[in-house]
């Protein structure tokens, strides 16, 4: 390895070659020496060292020309010469670097968009599948109608439904939520468009709310009003399904009670699942609003 | 029993309801407003009865605080 004026052995090799490692030290040491005697040369070597290896290249230009070689420095010197052509950097232009890129990013994009959509795609039809599931088996039961009927909720499918849960012996609140519910089915009755709601009452009170007794209780409000009554333990099955609480509270002397119990009004979709519920706060035309968004909203899971 | 009809239950919430005008009148002077009171207890089921004073009571109470009248005690700051 020959010596030039004043440089470090290392640091002349790496200015004459292109690709000597350690290349960063290499960097570094031509850097350090060319603060030691600067001229434009000078500058415009480190300048093109400052580019990266890619203008590397073109630091053969400032190789001198009575530098002794040793074998090793000859070989990488025809190699440079090679792989940099006539001592002109000639790689792609940047107009087609830059095309390049962006079609590979657009193409790794595509791919990342396309995985999202397929996995989006999966979920869905999971979901669909658990709630065809729940629209069969949830929230089922088997009560007896006013007239007498057995009843399950799949003789519902196909019908929007508003079910209030209490109890004909109930003072004030069960009368005040059930003349709102049929005031709601009856402002939708009103519109020709919309699908019929059929409003049923469930007690919660069992043991006093036989068949005769809730005909005649719903018979008060609505000609289309279901009361629906059964056993004590298809009563607690079907509360447990809806999540209602109710609790009887201590008798007096006429054996009468009033049964404290949770209000609210449930909508059930066309396939039968729980699709709202509106407490006490709600009025009439606010719950009709919410029906006909959910009824704009449907989309059958199950035919 | 049977369940008040429809009739009966509007029969027991009007009487209720002139009780409870009665009372306002009042101030909730039980004494002036006899007359009225053994009217609406011969209207309704006697659990009516007694869950609608609860019912007046805790309405009262409603009024009372949201217009602040209760303080929290300075003895409830030890328990």
């Amino acid at each position: 390895m020959g010596r030039a004026l004043g440089g470090a052995p290392r640091a002349r090799d790496c200015r004459g070659g292109l690709i000597r490692l350690p290349t960063h030290t290499c960097g570094v040491l031509v850097r350090l020496q060319r603060i030691w005697s600067f001229d434009s040369r000078n500058f415009r070597s480190m300048l093109l060292l400052s580019l990266g290896p890619k203008a590397w290249p073109r630091l053969s230009q400032f190789k001198p020309r009575i530098l002794p070689r040793s074998r090793e420095g000859e070989f990488l010197h025809a190699w440079s010469r090679n792989l940099s052509g006539q001592n002109q950097p000639r790689g792609p232009g940047l107009r087609t670097r830059l095309l390049i890129t962006t079609l590979f990013g657009a193409g790794l994009g595509g791919a990342w968009m396309a995985a999202k959509a397929e996995k989006e795609q999966r979920q869905r039809q999971q979901r669909t599948e658990a709630l065809r599931q729940a629209a069969v088996g949830q929230g089922d039961f088997s009560l007896l109608d006013h007239q007498g009927q057995p009843r399950c909720k799949a003789d519902f499918r196909g019908q929007w439904v508003l079910i209030y849960f209490g109890f004909t012996h109930c003072p004030d609140i069960c009368p005040d939520e059930l003349e709102k519910l049929v005031q709601v089915v009856k402002q939708l009755e009103a519109e020709p468009y919309l699908p019929m709601v059929q409003p049923v009452f469930i007690t919660v009170d069992p043991a006093r709310d036989d068949v005769a007794a809730m005909a005649r209780y719903v018979k008060d409000f609505h000609p289309r009003l279901l009361g629906l009554t059964g056993s004590t333990e298809q009563v607690a099955q079907v509360s447990r399904s809806y999540r209602v609480y109710y609790s009887a509270g201590p008798k007096d002397e006429d054996q009468d009670y009033i049964v404290d119990h949770s209000i609210a009004i449930y909508l059930l979709n066309p396939d039968g699942l729980f699709t709202d519920y509106y407490n006490r706060s709600r009025s009439a035309e606010q719950i009709a609003d919410s029906v006909r968004r959910h009824m704009a909203a449907f989309h059958s899971i199950l035919s | 029993m049977a369940a008040p009809s429809m009739k009966e239950r509007r029969v027991c919430w009007g009487a209720r309801d002139l009780y409870w005008q009665c009372l306002d009148e009042h101030e909730e002077d039980a004494a002036r407003c006899g007359q009225l009171r053994s009217s609406f207890e011969a209207s309704c089921p006697q659990q009516w009865i007694k869950y609608f004073d609860k019912r007046r009571d805790y309405l009262k109470f409603k009024e009372k605080f949201e217009a602040g009248q209760f303080q929290p005690s300075k003895s409830t700051e030890n328990s």
